[in-house]
């Protein structure tokens, strides 16, 4: 439903002033607006309670920024366009300056302003988690005066603040000792402009002979209210970034936020992207890189374990060709190394049904041919025809006796036979497949899956030359 | 700002449009939008989406590319705005108008205004914008039709109008 504008009074009275005093006079009554691209959409949108407002757009008083030698002072006015002109925005707060430009678009980072962000109170704000690891401190003012509060804290629940009914948020202050400090902000939305946050991220760390010395980590979008993930920073301050601190991080990020399901994303997704952005955010900061580039095995598993799940699943997945087992290693994630990848691999392959293994069995090709039953991944394919190359250049005798032995197997056992044929050669092949011959279901059936554990294992290894 | 109050809550407001001074009477919280395209007749900047995701109401207020349906109208007085139709100089288009025609970059239409005015706005700040920087640019201005490559490139093609001219 479209507002009738009659319905609504605006005035601009011109100073900051005039406006606390109109606000004074009757508490919580008028609704202040900036540059209106929130209040606006509300009132587009029919939404917008209040019926009275007061225009405080382009106050000189709120668009100042001051800078001492202890910190930075911005007007709350002050707009995206203003943070990502600012020299000193730029250079000691790139988390803010960062996140003011992929607010939005050009024109709302025009009309857009920080104290409205922060009043808007959204979970999904992009500037707020920032301000959060900054330790910024808000000036609110009314009539009655000035009063200086922590940012953290500022918001009681879900859009709601402390704010009390006849005051304005005045300015956002910043202290300036975080220039030594690796930054790290990601957003992941649909989209980069426009597009709300599913999840972002801002963290700080610094190390010191390589234990994290100090570590600082908010999201927004997981929860009602932009959160500082507290008992993440504790599991991990002080330590060695290694794959067991990754592990207990990734864990402790998904225990306390509280994300939820709606529009934008699910709370399951939300989840494991919150703990993909603290691997990320840890992993980099180690490396003291910001792109990729330790190169070989290390940055190929790194990769890896920052891919989004489904993602992280089909690039594991003609290692083995179960699905289960792919979930069950990106599940795992993060590895560190060959060693953890390869024990990962064991364990996850021992823990499925029966079932499962029968579908990674189907993306074999029986010996001697060069597609399998099930349409297997290209990927496999390929690793299939060097693993049975010595099949392939055997004598056509010895083909035609594995051909009919394979046909005597699957009329047995309803299933391709299965072997880890790298390096045997086709008499070899053909022996050990007449002797499983004579096997037990259930005996040949666990050695069909000691057989593709076998595989897996040199599948995984070639997966890591990349 | 200017803006005397009256009864009904209807107010007087002037500003400039394409260089001419104008004073509406309007509701302060009436949007620049509907002033522009109800009273001024320039139905130029369109409304898309209504709440400034799309861009098509894109306007210059005193040169700073903002959309219109975001804007209470109150909030304009004493700006000077910019429309599409105040930056061709009479039958003499302006050079980003010239090349979006040339190199395709309007279809249906809708988008081409706001598309325009974010290029014009780019072009003030950043003469010689790189491809990335011509799609920051415009990234809050959504077009359906032509895939966003023609209209890349016919930014690019006005720039180097501009920097020749």
């Amino acid at each position: 439903m479209r507002s009738n504008p009659r319905e609504y009074e605006l005035v601009a009275p011109g100073s900051l002033q005039a406006i606390v005093a109109l606000m004074a006079e009757e508490p919580g009554a008028w609704l202040p607006i900036a540059g209106g691209t929130d209040v606006m959409v509300q009132y587009a949108a029919g939404k917008l309670p209040a019926r009275k407002l007061v225009s405080i757009w382009h106050l000189p008083e709120l668009r100042r920024i001051e800078v001492t030698a202890g910190e930075i002072r911005m007007g709350a006015g002050c707009t995206y366009t203003d943070l990502r002109r600012h020299e000193i925005v730029g250079r000691e707060f790139s988390l803010l300056h960062g996140a003011a430009g992929w607010t939005g678009g050009v024109a709302n980072q025009n009309r857009g302003t920080i104290g409205g962000n922060i009043v808007n109170a959204s979970p999904a704000a992009d500037s707020l988690p920032a301000l959060l690891v900054y330790d910024a401190e808000l000036i609110l003012v009314s009539v009655r005066g000035e009063r200086r509060v922590p940012y953290a804290g500022f918001h009681t629940g879900y859009k709601k603040t402390l704010l009390a009914g006849d005051e304005l948020v005045q300015s956002v202050c910043l202290p300036r000792r975080f220039s030594g400090y690796f930054s790290h902000g990601r957003k992941v939305g649909a989209r980069n402009a426009q597009a709300i946050s599913k999840v972002c991220i801002a963290a700080l760390g610094r190390l010191a002979g390589g234990v994290v010395e100090d570590v600082r980590i908010a999201m927004g979008s997981v929860a009602p209210v932009p959160v500082r993930l507290t008992e993440t920073e504790r599991i991990v301050r002080g330590r060695i970034v290694d794959s067991d601190v990754l592990i207990s991080a990734r864990k402790a990020a998904a225990e306390e936020i509280r994300p939820i399901d709606d529009i934008r994303s699910t709370a399951r997704y939300r989840s494991a992207v919150a703990g993909n952005l603290v691997v990320e955010f840890l992993t980099r900061l180690t490396s003291g890189r910001t792109g990729e580039g330790r190169g070989g095995v290390a940055d190929f598993l790194a990769r890896w374990n920052r891919l989004p799940f489904d993602e992280a699943v089909n690039a594991i997945l003609p290692c083995c060709g179960s699905k289960a087992w792919a979930q069950g290693m990106a599940e795992r994630r993060p590895i560190a190394d060959e060693a953890a990848l390869l024990g990962a691999s064991d364990e996850t392959w021992r823990g499925l049904s029966s079932a499962d293994w029968m579908e990674a069995f189907q993306s074999h090709p029986r010996i001697g041919e060069s597609r399998a039953s099930q349409s297997p991944k290209a990927q496999s394919v390929e690793w299939s025809a060097q693993e049975q190359r010595n099949v392939a250049d055997s004598e056509a005798a010895v083909k035609a006796a594995l051909a009919d032995a394979n046909r005597e197997y699957e009329r047995r056992f309803n299933r391709v036979f299965i072997v880890c044929a790298t390096g045997k050669s086709a008499p070899e092949i053909l022996e050990i497949l007449r002797r499983r011959l004579e096997n037990d279901a259930d005996t040949e059936l666990h050695e069909a899956a000691e057989q593709q554990r076998q595989i897996t294992q040199i599948r995984l290894k070639k997966w890591l030359q990349g | 700002m200017t803006g005397s109050r009256e009864s009904h809550g209807v107010v007087e407001i002037s500003f400039s449009v394409n260089g001419e001074a104008k004073t509406v009477r309007a509701h302060p919280m009436e949007r620049l939008l509907d002033v522009l395209r109800q009273q001024l007749n320039l139905t130029g900047a369109k409304e898309g989406c209504g709440e400034g995701e799309c861009g098509s109401c894109s306007v210059l207020m005193d040169g700073v590319l903002v959309n219109s349906c975001l804007v209470p109208v109150l909030q304009a007085a004493g700006s000077s705005v910019v429309t599409i139709e105040g930056l061709a100089a009479g039958e003499t288009l302006h050079v980003l108008q010239e090349a979006f025609l040339e190199c395709g970059g309007a279809q249906c239409g809708i988008c081409t205004p706001g598309m325009i005015l974010a290029a014009c706005h780019l072009l003030e700040g950043n003469p010689e914008p790189t491809t990335e920087e011509i799609r920051e640019g415009l990234s809050g201005n959504l077009c359906r039709c032509t895939g966003y490559s023609q209209i890349v490139e016919a930014v690019a093609e006005a720039a180097r109008r501009r920097m020749a001219a």
